[in-house]
């Protein structure tokens, strides 16, 4: 098994959970309603959880620790895809990156709580019913406002549109891929991809939004790679505010 | 005339956002102040409308099962516009800190309540069996909660089968009535409760490890006691 191969895919499944955790925690106190706010902030604080054990696999793998590996990198050593740095703006926006990357998430799992690196198998397998309910939270905010008046189908519809490519993206393939497949550690972006194409399209077909011609939707690759937008440096300035000025600080 | 006021208010604005065309400002101020769009208009001519209803969701009761041979228990209540999205909605607003392994919901229209006792007084003494019909249509089934102490919750007692809510209290009164004198009894038609699915069970896995949301766990009262002695000793920071 090549560990490189093992800490470039757990890198950037820590870094996608990590950078969207922070940008939904930044609906704190703004939620369109007061539950909502509370369940959305909550699953904000799942991510960053989440994010949390993976980089501590890592620590686990050699590298450095959690705290240092978030704070300190600068954005081009983060591997999260671009859809997770994009601002918030609207809630519709939020709501439909929700749906799209916690789909993915949640079937990236599924499908490691079967690896062949049992930490990680373990890790997929503990923290199932979290992605259960963030898929249902998803799922049923996505069914609500997608059939119900003109002005939230339509803004949903857009933010779609908007999303989709960033979301595909996110798909990325790795310099590693055939490796992690043939050694049983991940099954491969290619087979997630598939899967979650159909996952989508059975959920908007509850609604009246409509998905456009897959073949012509061009995926915003880069992320992996390193190659972000000017939104992630600017999210990790404010995250790593208070590291910077006070490294041992406690709260 | 118009109010002159207001014209001062648009100059600052077409100021204020460097507007030059006139026809960006709009009529009236369309402010950001809900205060300001529940004002009647008065003095205009107009139709005869029925009133609005408020432009407000609903309320659901929340019901959690602490653990395993616990009963579930009235934990609070959410706004929703439907009985799913209460559901997901009150997943988190009252099952994000203290352990649990089950919850519903039940739109709060669909819980029928006895009258309040007062004193040593039972509840079930105070309904009306005189009144009630029996046997008049197909039974179902309803669940039965007892307030055993005034500010504390409803918790479930047991279930009874009933072809009304009033047949429901009357059998309950003969099978789970208490020695105890119960305060308030609610019943539920179970099939308007949205359950929990068994494979749903695992929503609250990780939550014994979320100690963190505790205010006991991260003692913020201890750690501000801490900076104010050590601002006393060191008043640099004064």
């Amino acid at each position: 098994m090549s560990e490189i191969a093992l800490k470039e895919l757990l890198y950037k499944m820590a870094d996608d959970q990590l950078i969207l955790g922070h940008r939904n925690s930044e609906w704190t106190g703004m939620g369109p309603l007061l539950e909502e706010d509370i369940a959305f902030s909550s699953m904000a604080q799942d991510k960053v959880g989440q994010s949390l054990a993976l980089y501590t696999l890592l620590l686990q793998l050699g590298e450095h620790e959690p705290d240092t590996v978030a704070f300190t990198r600068d954005a081009q050593q983060f591997h999260n895809c671009i859809l997770v740095e994009l601002p918030n703006g609207e809630y519709d926006f939020s709501l439909i990156r929700h749906f799209l990357f916690d789909t993915a998430e949640a079937l990236r799992f599924q499908m490691l709580a079967n690896s062949s690196y049992e930490p990680l198998a373990q890790l997929a397998r503990k923290i199932r019913g979290e992605l259960r309910y963030h898929t249902l939270h998803a799922n049923i905010w996505i069914n609500q406002l997608g059939s119900a008046t003109e002005e939230s189908t339509g803004r949903l519809q857009r933010s779609l549109e908007f999303a989709l490519p960033y979301a595909l993206g996110a798909f990325e393939e790795s310099a590693y891929e055939t490796e992690l497949i043939s050694s049983g550690i991940f099954i491969g972006e290619k087979m997630l991809k598939d899967q979650w194409v159909t996952q989508i399209e059975t959920i908007l077909q509850t609604t009246n939004l409509r998905i456009p011609d897959w073949k012509l939707i061009q995926p915003v690759f880069g992320g992996r790679a390193g190659h972000h937008s000017i939104h992630l440096s600017l999210l990790l300035e404010e995250m790593s505010e208070v590291f910077r000025i006070d490294p041992g600080a406690e709260w | 005339m118009g109010a002159p006021s207001f014209e001062i208010t648009q100059d600052k604005l077409r100021y204020s956002f460097g507007l030059i065309n006139r026809m960006t400002i709009p009529p009236a101020l369309n402010s950001l102040d809900p205060r300001v769009h529940r004002l009647p208009i008065t003095g205009e001519p107009g139709p005869l409308v029925p009133l609005a209803p408020l432009d407000q969701f609903g309320t659901f009761e929340v019901f959690v099962q602490p653990k395993d041979g616990k009963p579930f228990q009235h934990e609070g209540i959410v706004h929703a516009p439907n009985l799913k999205m209460a559901y997901v909605l009150a997943k988190e607003t009252f099952t994000r800190r203290f352990t649990c392994i089950s919850m519903y919901v039940v739109e709060t229209r669909n819980v029928m309540v006895s009258p309040m006792s007062e004193g040593d007084m039972n509840a079930y003494d105070l309904i009306d069996e005189e009144s009630v019909s029996y046997n008049v249509g197909e039974k179902t089934r309803y669940e039965i909660y007892h307030l055993m102490k005034r500010g504390k919750q409803q918790v479930h007692v047991g279930s009874v089968e009933a072809s009304h809510p009033q047949e429901a209290f009357v059998e309950a009164k003969q099978m789970l009535n208490s020695e105890k004198a119960v305060h308030n009894i609610w019943a539920i038609r179970t099939r308007d409760i949205q359950f929990t699915s068994p494979e749903e069970k695992d929503l609250w896995l990780t939550l014994p490890e979320k100690k963190f949301r505790d205010a006991m766990e991260y003692r913020g009262g201890e750690k501000l006691k801490q900076f104010l002695e050590d601002r006393k000793r060191h008043p640099r920071y004064e």
